[in-house]
């Protein structure tokens, strides 16, 4: 077995030990569990919203645009991951990588203006 | 600092992702009922990509750190892909007018995906082949469901992506094993990485690498799903008998073509040490392909589902070549391919335009006593049925033949008889389409059936094709055998 | 080589039906009269074109020679794989030629009126059909050979799913796949020929000629024989192969069983003389049982083909089929006469190929002519019709008489030969007394058919207004009924294009020792290459 698999193996454990002792640990200190009594009331059975009282089904449709938006998202987020790395190392590449960040944005641009002759930005 | 940054190299990809991104921005705005004229627009920038490409021919250059190589292998395939794009952009522009298909994206999907395949018959290195898949594979599966109120159509696309990702997902974690196993994705440098150490027959030694062992099983089954092979191939039916039909011509030659080209350019340059290995792998998988493609071929009576049962079974034949492949014995792959695609799409544009509005005329009794009433669709769509058959002075005869005979220089004896057997048994419901069209008489009255110009076109260019192929071969196998030089 | 306006009379003959196919394939489908004008016109100068073929036969300019073949075309055409376009004939090749073009002139001809519907398309594949033949004929090339081979199956194909009777569309199917499996399997057979001379010589080539240069050895002989017995034994139809036949000839159009029985079948038999014996000499002993060291597989399909035919013959109850079985029975003879691999017998079964041209197919356009007229084919329907159509019971009487090998007539010659040619073998002598069974049923099963359908009185009412033959149906008859004299009377003048290349073939079966260690025949003038029981009598010498 090489040994630099042994880094790798304790990564796993680890990542199976965090769930496993959270709900352990849940499981130990919550109401009806190891230390306290069970309290029940209807409050207790709802989902956790921010403290606020639940308001209809969770299985409810909403509009597709939710999505698109979120996508449009996460499209620019990672823009942004391109940006940082290439900000860095900005005055080595000089003109060339100007230009070449350039057509990246470029494209993502094109996009946009995909998106919005589609007319997936107007909300009504 | 050097990136080895040649646009040359991709200016396949280059063209058809900008004539793809102009009809996309097109689209929104053109009227509805003029947004089928992008795709003529779209067959010019195939025409202007493969201009573009073609005096690639006979150059070689390797960029981006390795990762493209332009060799005649990656071009011949390029062009072939081209074709392939421009003949389905002509029949798909009859066909989004017959069924109100006013959607420039179309178009826009087809060139993004074909130079998804571009990218993989050129790229050298398998993070590049995997992008190509990817683009390729994202853009089908949208083209797939593009009849958005058929719910055949929507079956078609759901599937293809559950069971598309599926397979990338096999593929991708061969990647990461080979990865593993020699420390690149480079294919020249996983070819170094594994030298001839292992050249050998032995099914485990202490020189085998069990890692890339379990990388090549886990490639082939992703590649197994992308070109359709048996046990990967439960797919292919429902999802090309449901997709718009000028999609199911590009699906049946296109990304099988990408697929082949980039497995074949895998095996050949990055693993030949362990072709013992993957030879009997892919031997057993070529029966089987071509047995079970062919046998259920024999009972479908919807010509469509037929056509890809039948695609499933030149698949094997197909994997013949790649068993056999060694050095040039891998050429005749390049041919078939080409032959293949020839005849698959006359094949698929007969059945197009047959089928009438909303597809409705796709079975064998449809196509009883057409032979007279249309005499040049029925000439057409039986000479690319024989030539599917392998009946001489055809592409397809020359192109079995060529594997064949390559095959048994390689010692391939028994899968040959195999193949052999199989293409009898094929003849058979190649030809039932034929009796149909001649020698039965209709039952109903002769339907109106419109033969547009840009069907014409793709039927010219695809009989005279499959004709110039079975009978003066001998150019385009110089062509190919000058093609798979580049892969030593 | 003999040019005709600038072209290779071969190429001539054999793409002068194919540019007759466009023509009318470019031709307007109404226009009926002027198609089966130009088909006929293209069919007749076919054969006027290839009677400078026979003419010239021996003029030495035209002979390659090295290899005795006449009229050579070679160009390269696949030279990657090895394969050449390369046409050239010899005497066997010539008469089946002659015979292809008569034949095919006659089966345009005859079909001027049994054709109603779609004539565009039946004449175009008529002539595409010619072309295949001719090219399957002239084909020294095996890729050539193969591809020609495969090619005339489709039109074959088309004429009887679209123009024949009932159950034509089982009868095509069952054709097409039977000739396609065999081929097929003979494809195989070919290539490791082709590779296994590669092997050898370091050089990839599938000319027939250069192939027979080297031996194989037996170990593939072995296989490869049985692979192209596979092929040939199909198309002939030899014995557990023949299933497809009577199906195929009973429902195919007239002008399709013509060309069927009289060209088709003898590609089987042409390809075990030209291919299978030659290239595959010790197989071919083996398989055979000359010297009587094996067991004589060949023989025993041979003779259950004459008698089995013959007995199945006996039984139909269908003019058309009972033609169809006699050919079988027939077939059978040409097959013993080739396998017995002596040249007085290799000369008589192909001779008799032509004679089973000439007869069966006279007999299938006879069966056409009373088809036409009753559409029934029942032999019970018929009856007494030599009282109503004269000129056809006569024709019918000659074409009978020759198919039973009456003396004088051209069937004798061919069945003589093939006799005595076995029986100058010792150890195949038997089996030329078996045949002679053969010969006793044919003429049985042929002379009841006559006496039930020519003789007696007319008891169906329907027969007694039937026109004899006119003047077009009777002209298709004159060419074969003098062939048939001919043969029967003097067939020295066709015999003589046979003698050369049926040494060839008998010295490579049998080794050139065959022949000098024959008895010398009496006569002074004969050349030392000729084998015990030649007739030598009045024959020019071979190699002259």
């Amino acid at each position: 077995m090489p040994k630099e698999y042994i880094p790798i193996l304790l990564f796993l454990l680890v990542a199976i030990s965090v769930p496993v002792l959270g709900l352990l640990a849940g499981k130990v200190i919550r109401p009806g569990g190891f230390f306290f009594r069970a309290s029940r009331n209807p409050a207790k059975l709802t989902p956790y919203e921010c403290g606020v009282d639940t308001e209809g089904n969770a299985r409810d449709r909403y509009g597709v645009r939710f999505y698109i938006i979120s996508i449009l998202f996460v499209v620019f987020d990672v823009e942004t991951v391109f940006l940082f790395p290439w900000a860095i190392i900005y005055n080595k590449l000089a003109l060339f990588g100007l230009i070449e960040m350039l057509i990246f944005l470029g494209f993502l641009i094109i996009g946009y203006i995909y998106v919005w002759q589609k007319g997936a930005l107007e909300w009504v | 600092m050097s990136l080895e940054i040649s646009y040359w190299a991709v200016i396949p990809e280059i063209v058809l992702s900008l004539a793809g991104i102009v009809i996309m921005l097109l689209a929104p705005i053109v009227e509805p009922e003029s947004r089928g004229r992008l795709g003529y627009l779209a067959f010019i920038g195939t025409v202007l990509a493969g201009a573009a490409t073609a005096p690639l021919w006979n150059k070689s250059m390797v960029a981006f750190n390795g990762m493209i190589t332009v060799d005649n292998y990656g071009t011949f395939l390029r062009l072939i892909f081209i074709l392939i794009a421009a003949l389905s952009i002509l029949l798909s522009v009859h066909f989004n007018r017959r069924e109100e298909i006013n959607h420039g994206e179309y178009f826009a999907l087809i060139l993004f995906a074909t130079a998804g395949m571009s990218l993989m018959a050129a790229g050298t290195d398998l993070i590049i082949i995997f992008l190509g898949l990817e683009i390729l594979s994202i853009a089908t599966y949208v083209l797939a469901g593009f009849k958005r109120s058929d719910v055949k159509s929507n079956e078609s696309s759901l599937k293809y992506f559950l069971l598309g990702s599926f397979s990338t997902a096999f593929l991708l974690y061969g990647i990461a094993f080979a990865y593993g196993a020699t420390g690149s994705t480079n294919l020249q440098n996983i070819r170094q990485a594994l030298g001839a150490a292992t050249q050998g027959t032995r099914l485990l030694g202490p020189q085998t690498n069990t890692l890339l062992l379990l990388s090549l099983a886990l490639l082939i089954a992703g590649f197994g799903f992308k070109v359709a092979t048996v046990p990967f191939h439960i797919w292919t039916p429902d999802v090309y008998e449901g997709a718009p039909t000028p999609v199911t011509t590009f699906m049946a030659v296109g990304p099988k073509a990408a697929g082949f080209a980039a497995f074949l350019r895998l095996l050949l340059t990055a693993m030949p040490a362990y072709h013992w290995y993957w030879a009997g792998i892919l031997w057993i998988l070529a029966a089987l392909t071509m047995t079970l493609g062919n046998v259920v071929a024999l009972v479908q009576p919807n010509l469509k589902r037929m056509l890809a049962y039948s695609s499933i079974a030149h698949a094997g034949y197909i994997l013949i070549g790649m068993a056999a492949g060694r050095e040039l014995n891998a050429s005749p792959i390049l041919f078939y391919i080409l032959a293949y695609t020839l005849m698959s799409v006359g094949a698929f544009a007969v059945v197009l335009t047959v089928s009438g509005k909303g597809d409705l005329r796709v079975n064998l009794d449809d196509y009883a006593g057409l032979g007279f009433q249309q005499p040049v669709l029925s000439f057409a769509l039986s000479l690319c049925l024989l030539s599917l058959a392998g009946i001489p002075l055809t592409a397809g005869f020359m192109g079995k033949f060529y594997l064949f005979t390559t095959a048994v220089q390689a010692g391939y004896v028994g899968l040959v008889i195999i193949a052999a057997l199989n293409s009898v048994v094929s003849v058979f419901y190649y030809v039932r389409p034929v009796i149909y069209m001649f020698m039965r008489e209709s039952t109903s009255p002769a339907p109106e059936i419109s033969v547009p110009v840009p069907v014409i076109i793709t039927l010219i260019i695809t009989t005279i094709g499959t004709l110039w192929l079975g009978i003066f071969p001998a150019g385009f196998i110089q062509l190919a055998k000058e093609s798979l030089l580049a892969l030593k | 080589m003999l040019h005709v306006m600038g072209i290779p009379i071969l190429n001539l003959v054999c793409y002068v039906p194919l540019a007759g196919f466009f023509i009318i394939l470019l031709l307007d489908r109404k226009s009926v009269t002027a198609i089966k004008w130009t088909a006929n016109l293209v069919a007749l100068l076919d054969f006027i074109l290839s009677i400078p073929l026979i003419l010239s036969f021996n003029n030495p300019s035209y002979t390659d020679p090295l290899t005795n073949f006449r009229y050579i075309i070679k160009v390269p055409w696949i030279t990657s794989l090895g394969a050449q376009y390369y046409f050239g004939i010899d005497g066997i090749s010539l008469l089946l030629i002659m015979l292809t073009t008569l034949l095919g002139f006659i089966a345009v001809l005859s079909s001027w009126t049994a054709i109603e519907h779609r004539v565009k398309e039946y004449y175009a594949l008529l002539l595409l059909l010619q072309t295949g033949m001719l090219g399957t004929f002239m084909a020294l090339d095996f890729f050539l050979f193969y591809v020609f081979w495969e090619i005339m199956l489709v039109p074959m194909y088309f004429l009887i799913g679209v123009w024949g009777s009932e159950r034509r569309l089982y009868s095509a199917i069952k054709f097409f796949l039977y000739t396609l499996a065999g081929s097929v399997l003979m494809l195989l057979g070919i290539l490791a020929l082709y590779f296994d001379y590669g092997r050898q010589t370091g050089v990839y080539t599938f000319n027939v000629i250069e192939l027979q240069r080297i031996g194989f050895p037996f170990g593939l002989q072995y296989w490869v024989f049985l692979a192209f017995f596979v092929g040939f034994a199909i198309k002939v139809p030899m014995f557990p192969f023949h299933t497809w036949l009577p199906d195929a000839h009973t429902d195919a159009p007239t002008a399709g069983s013509v060309i069927l029985a009289g060209v088709l079948l003898k590609m089987g038999t042409y390809g075990f003389v030209r291919f299978g014996l030659p290239l595959l000499p010790d197989a071919s002993r083996y398989f055979i049982g000359i010297g009587g060291k094996s067991f004589p597989w060949m023989m025993w399909l041979c003779i259950i083909g004459i008698i089995y035919g013959a007995l199945v013959a006996l039984m139909q109850k269908d003019w058309k089929r009972l033609v169809a079985y006699s050919s079988v029975s027939h077939l059978g003879f040409c097959m013993l006469g080739i396998f017995a691999a002596t040249p007085v017998a290799v000369q008589g079964g192909v001779l008799q190929m032509i004679n089973h041209g000439l007869s069966t197919g006279a007999l299938f356009l006879l069966v056409g002519n009373v088809y036409e007229r009753r559409h029934t084919r029942l032999i019970s329907e018929y009856g007494g019709l030599s009282h109503i159509m004269p000129l056809y019971a006569t024709i019918f009487l000659i074409m009978t008489l020759s198919s039973i090998g009456m003396p004088g007539l051209n069937g004798f010659i061919g069945e003589f030969m093939i006799l005595q040619g076995t029986f100058s073998d010792p150890t195949l002598r038997i089996w030329s007394g078996v045949a002679v069974v053969g010969i006793v049923l044919g003429a049985a099963y042929m002379l009841w058919l006559f006496q039930r359908t020519m003789f007696g009185e007319v008891t169906n009412p329907k027969n007694e207004l039937l026109d004899d033959l006119n003047f077009r149906e009777a002209f298709c008859y004159v060419p074969l009924i003098i062939l048939s004299f001919w043969i029967g009377l003097y067939p020295q003048t066709f015999l003589r294009y046979l003698d050369d290349p049926v040494n060839r073939v008998v010295s490579k079966v049998r080794g050139s020792d065959y022949f000098k260690l024959s008895i010398p025949v009496a006569d002074a003038t004969t050349s030392p290459t000729v084998a015990p029981g030649t007739v030598v009598a009045d024959r020019p010498a071979p190699h002259r």
